[in-house]
C-alpha cells in the first residue's frame, strides 16, 4: 500500500507542477518493480550526523526493494517495513550506511560527513580513489561549492578556488571561457592548456560546452604523479569533470534552478569629457576641431552606446534510481544578453546519464552532455566609441543620426546603441557563430565471477563539435566611404572524436591490512577536424546576409590559408598499482606508453614512468593518543610527462603558397618551402617532485594541505626560426627548458559551528609560481625578438622603463636631457638610462636607444581566493574572492597600442593625469612633447601598472525555505540574491583608472595598432566589452 | 540472460572495432597543406616560378624597406611623424642604424628564402620536364636577389647547407659568408648570362621575365661590380678580400661588358620600349606598359591574387606583402581647412579631404625630401616635365567628394574658392615667393583656415609655401607612386587600403644610364652612343609634356630641343647621379645609386629642411655622418640570433663597425 502511495503522492506533486510534457516521457525509462510486502512492522527513526545535529531529507531505503521514504527536515522518517530487512540510509555530503532493522521500532542512525570522514572518494583517472589513500596531488570541488558563483561556465566559476590554478579571463564577452593555467606556463609555443577529461573521456571541446548545472564535481591532478596516467597530455594537468549521476535506490526527484539577473558596466572606460578633451587640445596644440566638432559639445558616447545586459539561467533535471540502476536527465538553458548591444551568448544543453546493473556480473551505461549555443554581435567593437570626439554629437538638428563625424585630423562611422540595434534589424551588419557539440560516453563493465574484486571495463567515447560562422557587414557598413562594397563570409569547423578504452581493473583487500588496486589500459583515441570557410563581395540585397555567397556580384574567395584538415590518433598502454598497508603506507606507481601520429616514424612511442609514497601518520599507533589532530598525511610523488599540443603533420614540413597577379587579371599561386621536416622530433617533457602535507585538526574543524612542487621541462617544442640564410624560414624542434617551482596552500575551516544557530565556514588558498626560461637554443640567452630571456618569466616584457618624467628646467638641465634625449622637452618622459658617463665630466656618453631597454617579469609574486559562508535559522550569505599581488598588468590602452593614449587631442582620450607648465608633478608626459609614430615618445612605458589587487567576485544572501514555509519533507526550496564583482580593493590600475585589473585581452588583441608588439601569450586590458557588476535571482528548486 | 548475451556480443563486437581501428590510426596523411614532397612535381615546380615573382611583393611597396632605400639619401630624410625606423636611417644624430634596427632585414628575411626555391626549381625541373626557358625566369630571380643583397650586405653566403648553390632541405643553424667576387662570379654572372640565353624576347605572362630584363641587370651587375674592383674612394669591403676579378679581369673590362650589354638591349628591345612622355610611364592606369621591364604587381579586381586588402582602412605592413610605400611620403593635407564664413571665421572646414587619388592619397607624413630637391635636382620645372610628373604640387578642393555641401570656402587672404580650385599649392621657384607671409603657428590669428601653417601671398587664393619653406612637415606629393584606383564613382573611394597599382622595379630607359654610366667610366662607345647621345635620349623624353599636373589640364609641348641644349658637353657621374634623381625620384634606387658610386656622402653629407611643426619655414641645415662601414648596411640581428656558432664567429659574421 505504502509504496502506491509514495508513487501516488509523487505524481500528484508531478502534475501540480505542470511537467506533464516532460515528466512522462523521463518516467516511460523507469521500470517500477511492485514486489509484495511481507510482515510489516512501523520504524520510526531519526537521521543524525556524527555531532548529534538531525540531517534533513535523507533518504532510506529498503535494501533490495524500491521501497523507501525521505527523512523530514528534523531528519526524522516513519517507513513500514518487514522486521528482517536492512535500511540503506544516503544524504548528500554523507557517507551511505546498512543498518539492519533487527525488530526494532525506533532507530537512531549517525551518517559520518563525507568530507570530514576523509571517506570521500575522489575521481583520478581511470578509477576513484579514497581521498585518504590520495598520494599525487589532487584538488577536488565538488560541484555544489562551484555553483556558488553563478556563471556560464567552469572556468569562471573555479576562478580563485583552487591553489595552483590560475584562471585568467581572455576575453569579457558573453559566453567567453578563460585560459587555466596548472601550475604555471611551461611551454613557449606549444599549448599550455590542461588535458580535460569529461566522464572519462579526453574532451577536445571547449569548456562553454559543459553547463556548471550539470556538474557533480572536478578533480584537478596537479602534480606528474597524479598525471602520469596521461602521460603524453598531463604536463599541462588535467581536469576531470563528472557530471551527476543518478543514485541508486533514490527516488525519483526533480531539481529546478534558475536565476535571472541585470548587467550594467563595471566602470566605463575613463575617457575625457569635453571640456577636459578641449583642454588636452590646447596643451598639445596640433589640431583645430574638424567640422563636427565643436568647443560647447559635451557627449558621452559610451552612455549612448552600452544598455543594461541580461542574464539568465533555467535548468532542471530528473535523477533517481533503483536497487539496480540510476538515471539522471537534464534541460538547462542559459542566455546573456551583454551590455553591448547585439552581443549575445545563449546555450541550450541536454544530458542524460544511465546506469544499469544486468545480472550479476554486467553493468551497462552511458553519459551524454550535449549542447547548442549561439553567439552573436562579436563584430562589435569599442574602438570607434572610446576614440570618437567628445566635442561632437551623433545627431544632426533635426534630430537624425549622423553617419559619420568629422574629426581634426579623422573621419569616423557613427555607432550609437540605436544604430548598431538597427544596423541588425535591417540585416546590415551580423555575425554570428553556432556551435553544437555532443560529447557521449558508453561503457560497459564485467565481474570476472570467480576472482573477487576483478573486473574488465570497454568505454567509447563518440564526440561531434561543429561550429558555424556567418558574418556579414552591408554596404558601406562602418567605413567613412558609404560605397564600400558588402562583404560576407561563412566558416565551417566540424571535429569528429573517438575514443576506446579497455580496462582491467583489480581491487582487493588482502588479510584486512594490505589494500591493491591495480588498472591495465590499453587505448585508442583519434581526432579529425575539418575547416571551411569561404567568402564573397558585393552581396546584391541585405536580405542574404550570408546565406548564399553565391549570389555574390564581386569576388568569392576561398582562402586556402583558411580550409584545414587534421586527422591525429594516439595509442596507449598504462598500467598504475595502487598499494595500501595498514591505511598507513600508501605508494601508487604508473607506467604509461604513449604512440602518438604526430611525431616522426621511429620516435612515435615514448613511456612516462611516475611514482609517489604516501604516510598517514595519524593511523600509527603513537598517534592514538593524539586526539586535536584527525589526520596527518605526508605525500611525495615524481613523475615524467609530456604535452603533446603540437599540432598534426609538424613533422613533416610544410610548403607555403602566395598568390599573385600576371597583369590585373591572370592570377597564379606560388609555392615555397617554409617549414622543413623534422624527423627527430620528439615531445617535450616535464618532470615534477611534488611534496604535500594533508592535515586535519581540532575535529577535523581546521582542515588544509601544503604542497611545494617542482617542475623541469626540457626539450620544449619550439617553432624555431632558422637564420634566413638556411633558405627556410623555421622548423619545429626540441629546443630549451623551462622550470615552475611553487608552493600552494589550501585551509578550510569551520569557525562556528551551531553556535546559537550561526554557522560560519571559510575556506583561503594562497599560491606561488615561480616560473623561468633556463636555457633556450643552443647557449642563446636572450632572444629578443620573441622576448624569452634565459633567467626570466616565459611572460615577461621588453621595454624601456619609466622612472618619471622630466620635470623642470633645472632638472632636464642637471639630468642632461640635451644629451639623453636630444630634441626632447620638459614633461617627456624619462626611461632609465643604463649607458656609461663620462669619467671627467660625469656627463652620459650617449643617447638613450634600444640598449636601455628592460627586461621585466610580468607573473604575480602570490595570488589565491578565500571564501567564507555564515549561516543562521535558514539564512545564508556567502562571499567569494580572488587576489594578486604584485606582477605587472598591462594596460594597453593606456599605452601605445590602444591609440587611446595619443595625447595629442586628435581623438579621444583616456583621462589621464598629465604634464603641464602648472602641473609639474604629473604621472603622464606633457602632450607638447616629442611624438614616436603617433604617441608620446616611450608612450609603451605607460601601460605597465602594479598587477595587485583583491576582488570580490559575489556576494550571496539566500533562505532556505524548508525552514519555514515550506512543510514537506520532499519539497526543497532555496532563494537567493547575487551582486557580481561588486567591488574591487588594493589595486593601483583600479584605483587610477576605475577600471576593472582582471585582464580582458590577449596582448595581442583589442589593440588599434600593433606597432609596440605585445606577444599574445601576455594578458592585457585592452578595449574590449567592459566588465560588468551583476544582480542576480534565483531560486533552487528540488522535490 | 538474454540480455547478458547482448552486452556480450556488444564487448566482442567494441574488441573487434579496437583491433580493426587501430592499425592505421599513428599514419599522417595531410590533406590540407602542402609538403616539401610536392615541389618534387611538375605543378610544384612550377608554383615556385609563381612565388619567384610574388615575392617581389614582400620587397618591393614594404614601407620599411623603401625607407632603407631612401631616407639618409639626397631625395628624403625622416618627416614629422618618423619614429625610429626612420630616423636611425637619417643617419643625423637623430638614431643609430644597429643590426636591431636596420630594416635592410626586409631584404635579407625574403631573399634566401627565394635564392633556395629557385635553386630547388633548378635542381627539379629537369626531372620533371619543365623547360629552359621557365628554369631561365628561376635562374634570373636568384641573380636578382643575390645582386640585391650583395649591393646592400657585401659578400653574402652561396652555400644556404647544401652545397653552393644548392637547393637546401635541412635545418642549417650556421652560415659562411662568401665575398663579394664570389657572389659575383659564382652567382649573378653565371646565372643571368644563362638567363639571357634562355629566356624569351617576350614575356610569358604579364610582367614576365624577359631577355632584355636579364640584359638590365646583367649590365647593371657589371657596371656596379667595375666600380667595386675600381673602389675609389677606398671603401672597404667585407668579408675581407683584394679587389681582383677571379676571372682575371679589371674595372675596365667590366664597364665595357656592362655598356656593351646595355647597349645591345637597347638595340634589340623586343616588346619594349620608351613611353612618349615621363607622364605617360606614370599615370596610374597605365601602369603595365611598353617601358616596364619588372614590377611587383598588384590587382584592384581579386583581393585574394592581390595578396593584401583592398578595401577598408588597413595596416601600412602585414604579411601578405602590400604596397604602401608611397604613404610614407605622402603630407598630411587633409590638416588643411578653409572658413565656411567670408570673414575667415567659423569651424574650419576640411577642403581638401583624403581621397585615393594619385595627387592624394593616406598620409603618414614619416618621409621627407629635403629643400636641396626643389632647389637643386629640380631646379629646372618649365622644360623639364619630370618635375611636374613626380610631385604633386596643388592641392586642389575636393571637399564636395566627402559629402560637405558649402558650394564656397574662405581660403587664403579670404579670398573664395570652388571645389577644384587650388587651396595649397608649393611655389616653384623662391623668386615667386617675393613678399610670403607665413603664419606662425598652425593658423593666422583670428582665421580658422590653414591649420598647416601656411603662407600667404597678396592676391592668391591659394595658400603658398616656397621652396625653402619645405618642412618636415609640409612637402609635395609623390604623385607618380600615388594611389590608382577606378572604383571612386563621385566619392574619396579607398584612400586607406593598400595601393593596387604595380610597384616599379625596373624599366627600359635605366639601360640609357647604365650605358652612359659605363662611357663616363670609360668604356668605349660606339657611334650614336656617346654618354652624352644615350642621356640626351632621356632628356629628350622628358622635354615632352602631355599634361600638368600643376594646372591639372592637358598640356602639350615638345621642349626636347631645348633640354637637348641645356645637357652639359661632358657629362661626369655627378650629373649622370643627377639625372638618375631627376628620372627615378622615389623610386627606391638612390642609396644603391649613391652606394655604387660612392657618392653618398659627397652628395648626401648635408642637407637644408625646415622643422616639424606647423609655421616652421625656416630651412635648418642637417649634416649627417655618414661613415665608410654605412655603405654596407649591417647583418640583421636575427640572422645573428638564428645562428649556431660562438660569440666569436658570430662578430666576425657581422659587417665592421656594427
Amino acid at each position: 500500500m505504502k509504496k502506491f502511495s509514495i508513487l501516488k503522492v509523487m505524481t500528484q506533486q508531478l502534475n501540480l507542477r505542470s511537467m506533464r510534457l516532460i515528466v512522462p516521457l523521463l518516467f516511460s525509462l523507469l521500470l517500477f518493480s511492485v514486489g509484495a510486502a511481507a510482515q510489516n512492522i512501523t520504524v520510526k527513526g531519526k537521521v543524525l550526523t556524527e555531532d548529534g545535529k538531525s540531517i534533513a531529507n535523507a533518504s532510506v531505503t529498503v535494501k533490495g526493494t524500491t521501497n523507501g521514504t525521505a527523512c523530514n527536515d528534523l531528519g526524522e522518517f516513519q517507513i513500514s517495513v518487514p522486521g528482517n530487512s536492512t535500511l540503506v540510509i544516503s544524504a548528500v555530503d554523507f557517507s551511505t550506511r546498512e543498518v539492519k532493522v533487527n525488530n526494532q521500532s525506533s532507530l537512531s542512525i549517525t551518517l559520518p560527513a563525507l568530507d570530514k570522514a576523509l571517506g570521500e572518494v575522489v575521481v583520478v583517472g581511470y578509477g576513484t580513489q579514497r581521498k585518504e589513500a590520495v598520494t599525487g596531488s589532487v584538488a577536488s570541488i565538488n560541484g555544489d561549492k562551484m555553483r556558488e558563483i553563478p556563471a556560464p561556465n567552469i572556468s569562471q566559476a573555479l576562478q580563485g578556488r583552487i591553489a595552483g590554478v590560475e584562471m585568467s579571463q581572455t576575453s569579457t564577452r558573453p559566453g567567453a571561457t578563460m585560459q587555466i593555467r596548472v601550475r604555471g606556463t611551461r611551454s613557449l609555443s606549444a599549448d599550455n592548456n590542461p588535458l580535460v577529461v569529461l566522464d572519462g573521456i579526453p574532451f577536445l571541446g571547449s569548456l562553454a560546452d559543459i553547463n556548471p548545472n550539470d556538474v557533480k564535481s572536478i578533480e584537478i591532478l596537479k602534480d606528474a604523479s597524479a598525471t602520469a596516467i596521461y602521460g603524453s597530455r598531463g604536463a599541462n594537468g588535467v581536469i576531470l569533470i563528472t557530471t551527476d549521476k543518478g543514485a541508486k535506490n533514490r527516488k525519483p526527484r526533480i531539481s529546478y534552478n534558475a536565476y535571472v539577473g541585470t548587467q550594467e558596466v563595471f566602470s566605463k572606460y575613463p575617457m575625457m569629457d569635453g571640456p577636459q578633451f578641449v583642454a588636452l587640445r590646447a596643451a598639445r596644440g596640433q589640431y583645430n576641431n574638424g567640422q563636427d566638432e565643436a568647443n560647447d559639445i559635451n557627449t558621452d558616447w559610451q552612455d549612448l552606446f552600452y544598455k543594461t545586459g541580461l542574464v539568465t539561467d533555467h535548468n532542471i533535471s530528473l535523477s533517481g534510481g533503483t536497487e539496480t540502476g540510476s538515471y539522471n536527465f537534464g534541460l538547462g538553458y542559459y542566455l546573456n544578453q551583454g551590455i553591448i548591444p547585439t552581443q549575445q551568448y545563449e546555450r541550450y544543453t541536454i544530458r542524460g546519464s544511465l546506469d544499469q546493473q544486468v545480472g550479476k556480473y554486467f553493468r551497462v551505461g552511458f553519459n551524454s552532455n550535449t549542447n547548442y549555443n549561439q553567439s552573436e554581435g562579436n563584430q562589435v567593437g569599442l574602438y570607434n566609441i572610446l576614440s570618437m570626439s567628445p566635442i561632437s554629437t551623433p545627431f544632426n538638428p533635426d534630430g537624425t543620426t549622423k553617419r559619420i563625424i568629422r574629426m581634426a585630423a579623422d573621419d569616423q562611422y557613427v555607432f550609437t546603441k540605436d544604430v548598431v540595434e538597427q544596423l541588425k534589424d535591417n540585416d546590415q551588419w551580423l555575425n554570428e557563430t553556432r556551435g553544437f557539440a555532443s560529447y557521449n560516453a558508453i561503457y560497459g563493465e564485467v565481474k570476472a565471477p570467480f576472482i573477487d574484486g576483478l573486473k574488465y571495463r570497454v568505454n567509447l567515447g563518440l564526440d561531434y563539435i561543429q561550429s558555424n560562422n556567418g558574418a556579414y557587414t552591408g554596404q558601406g557598413v562602418g567605413n567613412v566611404n558609404a560605397s564600400t562594397i558588402s562583404a560576407a563570409s561563412v566558416d565551417n569547423r566540424y571535429n569528429y572524436h573517438w575514443t576506446i578504452e579497455n580496462l582491467l581493473s583489480y581491487d582487493h583487500t588482502f588479510a584486512g591490512k594490505h589494500t591493491v588496486n591495480a588498472v591495465a589500459l590499453y587505448s585508442s583515441e583519434q581526432s579529425k577536424f575539418n575547416r571551411s570557410n569561404m567568402s564573397a563581395q558585393d552581396i546584391p540585397a541585405d536580405a542574404f546576409e550570408f546565406y548564399n555567397l553565391g549570389r555574390a556580384a564581386g569576388q568569392i574567395t576561398i582562402d586556402p590559408a583558411n580550409q584545414d584538415y587534421q586527422l591525429w590518433g594516439l595509442q596507449s598502454w598504462m598500467g598504475r598499482v595502487m598499494y595500501s598497508y595498514d591505511n598507513r603506507y600508501m605508494i601508487s606507481a604508473t607506467v604509461r606508453s604513449d604512440a602518438s601520429s604526430r611525431l616522426a616514424e621511429g620516435h612515435k612511442w615514448h613511456t612516462y614512468p611516475a611514482i609517489s609514497a604516501g604516510w598517514n601518520i595519524t593511523n600509527e599507533s603513537f598517534m592514538q593518543g593524539v586526539n586535536f589532530i584527525n589526520n596527518l598525511k605526508l605525500r611525495a610523488g615524481y613523475g615524467q610527462t609530456s604535452n603533446q599540443a603540437i599540432a598534426p603533420y609538424a613533422t613533416l614540413g610544410l610548403l607555403s603558397t602566395r598568390p599573385y597577379n600576371f597583369g590585373p587579371s591572370t592570377y597564379g599561386t606560388g609555392y615555397y618551402v617554409s617549414q622543413l621536416p623534422n624527423e627527430d622530433l620528439g615531445w617535450e617533457f616535464s618532470k615534477t617532485w611534488n611534496f604535500g602535507l594533508d592535515f586535519s585538526v581540532l575535529k577535523n574543524r581546521l582542515s588544509g594541505t601544503i604542497e611545494y612542487y617542482i617542475t623541469k621541462t626540457e626539450d620544449i617544442l619550439l617553432g624555431l626560426g632558422l637564420p634566413p640564410t638556411s633558405g627556410v624560414t623555421g622548423y619545429t624542434a626540441n629546443i630549451g627548458a623551462t622550470q615552475n617551482k611553487g608552493f600552494e596552500l589550501s585551509l578550510n575551516g569551520t569557525i562556528l559551528n551551531n553556535v546559537n544557530g550561526w554557522t560560519l565556514e571559510a575556506g583561503f588558498n594562497f599560491y606561488t609560481n615561480k616560473n623561468k626560461l633556463v636555457s633556450l637554443a643552443s647557449g642563446q640567452t636572450r632572444d629578443e625578438a620573441n622576448w624569452w630571456f634565459v633567467g626570466h618569466n616565459i611572460n615577461a616584457i621588453y621595454d624601456y622603463k619609466k622612472i618619471g618624467l622630466w620635470s623642470s628646467a633645472k632638472d632636464t638641465a642637471d639630468s642632461y636631457l640635451s644629451i639623453l634625449e636630444p630634441g626632447g622637452t620638459i614633461g617627456m618622459i624619462r626611461v632609465l638610462y643604463t649607458g656609461n658617463y663620462d669619467p671627467v665630466t660625469h656627463k652620459p656618453v650617449r643617447a638613450i636607444g634600444a640598449a636601455d631597454r628592460q627586461i621585466m617579469d610580468v607573473d604575480p609574486d602570490f595570488q589565491g581566493g578565500f571564501n567564507t559562508r555564515v549561516s543562521y535559522k535558514g539564512f545564508d550569505l556567502g562571499i567569494v574572492g580572488i587576489y594578486r599581488h604584485g606582477g605587472i598588468l598591462v594596460s594597453t590602452i593606456h599605452g601605445s597600442n590602444g591609440y587611446l593614449n595619443l595625447l595629442t587631442g586628435r581623438r579621444n582620450n583616456i583621462n589621464v593625469d598629465y604634464w603641464t607648465p602648472t602641473n609639474t608633478d604629473a604621472k603622464y608626459p606633457n602632450p607638447a612633447g616629442p611624438i614616436s609614430n603617433d604617441n608620446p615618445k616611450y608612450a609603451s612605458t605607460l601601460s605597465y601598472f602594479d598587477a595587485s589587487f583583491m576582488k570580490v567576485r559575489t556576494i550571496t544572501l539566500g533562505y532556505d525555505f524548508s525552514r519555514s514555509l515550506i512543510k514537506s519533507s520532499n519539497i526543497k526550496m532555496r532563494m537567493y540574491v547575487t551582486v557580481q564583482n561588486p567591488f574591487v580593493m588594493f589595486s593601483p590600475f583600479h584605483k587610477e583608472s576605475g577600471l576593472d585589473p582582471e585582464t580582458n585581452s590577449f596582448g595581442n588583441e583589442n589593440v588599434a595598432s600593433n606597432g609596440f608588439a605585445i606577444p599574445r601569450r601576455v594578458l592585457t586590458v585592452g578595449f574590449n566589452t567592459p566588465s560588468t557588476r551583476n544582480y542576480i535571482v534565483g531560486v533552487n528548486l528540488t522535490f | 540472460m538474454k540480455l547478458i548475451q547482448i552486452k556480450s556480443v556488444i564487448v566482442i563486437a567494441l574488441f573487434m572495432l579496437l583491433v580493426s581501428g587501430c592499425s592505421k590510426i599513428l599514419e599522417e596523411q595531410p590533406r590540407s597543406i602542402y609538403t616539401p614532397e610536392f615541389f618534387k612535381t611538375e605543378k610544384g615546380v612550377l608554383g615556385g616560378i609563381t612565388s619567384q615573382y610574388a615575392h617581389l611583393r614582400f620587397i618591393y611597396g614594404q614601407p620599411y624597406y623603401y625607407n632603407a632605400l631612401e631616407t639618409g639619401t639626397d631625395e628624403y630624410t625622416y618627416g614629422q611623424s618618423a619614429d625610429g625606423n626612420h630616423k636611425d636611417m637619417d643617419l643625423s644624430g637623430v638614431g643609430s642604424l644597429t643590426p636591431t634596427s636596420s630594416r635592410s632585414d626586409v631584404l635579407w628575411g625574403t631573399a634566401f628564402s627565394n635564392i633556395n626555391t629557385a635553386s630547388g626549381i633548378i635542381e627539379n625541373a629537369a626531372a620533371v620536364g619543365i623547360s629552359a626557358a621557365l628554369i631561365a625566369e628561376a635562374r634570373f630571380f636568384r641573380a636578382f636577389d643575390y645582386f640585391m643583397l650583395v649591393q646592400t650586405f657585401g659578400g653574402v653566403p652561396l652555400d644556404l647547407g647544401a652545397g653552393e648553390l644548392k637547393f637546401n632541405t635541412t635545418p642549417s643553424r650556421k652560415s659562411v659568408r662568401n665575398t663579394v667576387p664570389e657572389v659575383y662570379t659564382k652567382a649573378i654572372f653565371p646565372d643571368l648570362l644563362q638567363a639571357i640565353n634562355d629566356l624569351p624576347a617576350t614575356g610569358r605572362v604579364t610582367g614576365g621575365a624577359t631577355k632584355t630584363l636579364a640584359r638590365l641587370y646583367l649590365s647593371k651587375a657589371y657596371l656596379t661590380y667595375a666600380w667595386w674592383l675600381q673602389n675609389p674612394n677606398n671603401i672597404p669591403t667585407y668579408p675581407q678580400t683584394a679587389r681582383t676579378d677571379p676571372d682575371g679581369h679589371d674595372a675596365t673590362y667590366y664597364f665595357q661588358q656592362a655598356y656593351n650589354i646595355a647597349t645591345q638591349a637597347i638595340d634589340n628591345p623586343g616588346p619594349f620600349g620608351l613611353e612618349n612622355t615621363f607622364y605617360d610611364v606614370h599615370i596610374g592606369g597605365n601602369d603595365r606598359n611598353k617601358e616596364m621591364l619588372l614590377y611587383a604587381d598588384h590587382t584592384e579586381q581579386s583581393e585574394f591574387y592581390n595578396g593584401a586588402p583592398i578595401t577598408g582602412f588597413q595596416s601600412e605592413i602585414g604579411n601578405d606583402g602590400r604596397n604602401a610605400a608611397v604613404w610614407f611620403v605622402t603630407w598630411n593635407y587633409t590638416n588643411i581647412r578653409s572658413a565656411p564664413n567670408p570673414d575667415g571665421t567659423g569651424a574650419g572646414v576640411s577642403s581638401v579631404q583624403r581621397e585615393a587619388a594619385q595627387g592624394l592619397g593616406r598620409p603618414y607624413v614619416r618621409m621627407a625630401p629635403p629643400i636641396g630637391v626643389f632647389t637643386n635636382t629640380f631646379a629646372e620645372k618649365t622644360l623639364d616635365s619630370r618635375y611636374d610628373g613626380t610631385f604633386n604640387t596643388v592641392f586642389r578642393g575636393n571637399w564636395p567628394k566627402g559629402g560637405t555641401t558649402n558650394a564656397t570656402l574662405y581660403n587664403a587672404n579670404d579670398m573664395p574658392v570652388t571645389p577644384g580650385q587650388p587651396i595649397l599649392s608649393f611655389l616653384e621657384y623662391e623668386s615667386q615667393a617675393i613678399g610670403i607671409v607665413y603664419s606662425a603657428g598652425a593658423n593666422f590669428t583670428g582665421k580658422s583656415y590653414s591649420n598647416v601653417g601656411a603662407g600667404r601671398l597678396p592676391g592668391r587664393a591659394d595658400f603658398v609655401v616656397a621652396p625653402r619653406g619645405i618642412s618636415r612637415l609640409m612637402f609635395p606629393n609623390l604623385w607618380k607612386m600615388g594611389t590608382y584606383r577606378t572604383d571612386n564613382g563621385t566619392g574619396l573611394g579607398q584612400p586607406n587600403a593598400p595601393l593596387t597599382r604595380p610597384f616599379k622595379i625596373a624599366k627600359f630607359s635605366e639601360l640609357y644610364f647604365i650605358a652612359a654610366e659605363a662611357a663616363v667610366k670609360g668604356a668605349t662607345t660606339v657611334a650614336g652612343k656617346t654618354a652624352r647621345d644615350l642621356i640626351n635620349v632621356i632628356r629628350a623624353r622628358a622635354g615632352k609634356w602631355k599634361f600638368s599636373n600643376k594646372d591639372n589640364a592637358a598640356f602639350v609641348v615638345d621642349n626636347s630641343a631645348a633640354m637637348i641644349a641645356a645637357t652639359p658637353a661632358t657629362i661626369d657621374v655627378n650629373y649622370i647621379l643627377a639625372e638618375r634623381s631627376r628620372e627615378y625620384f622615389g623610386e627606391g634606387l638612390r642609396w644603391f645609386d649613391l652606394v655604387r658610386t660612392q657618392k653618398w656622402n659627397e652628395l648626401a653629407g648635408t642637407y637644408e629642411i625646415c622643422g616639424p611643426n606647423a609655421g616652421d619655414h625656416t630651412p635648418l641645415t642637417i649634416t649627417r655622418t655618414i661613415e665608410l662601414k654605412h655603405y654596407l648596411r649591417p647583418i640583421p640581428q636575427g640572422q645573428i640570433d638564428g645562428m649556431e656558432m660562438t660569440a666569436e664567429e658570430k662578430a666576425a659574421y657581422q659587417n665592421p663597425g656594427y
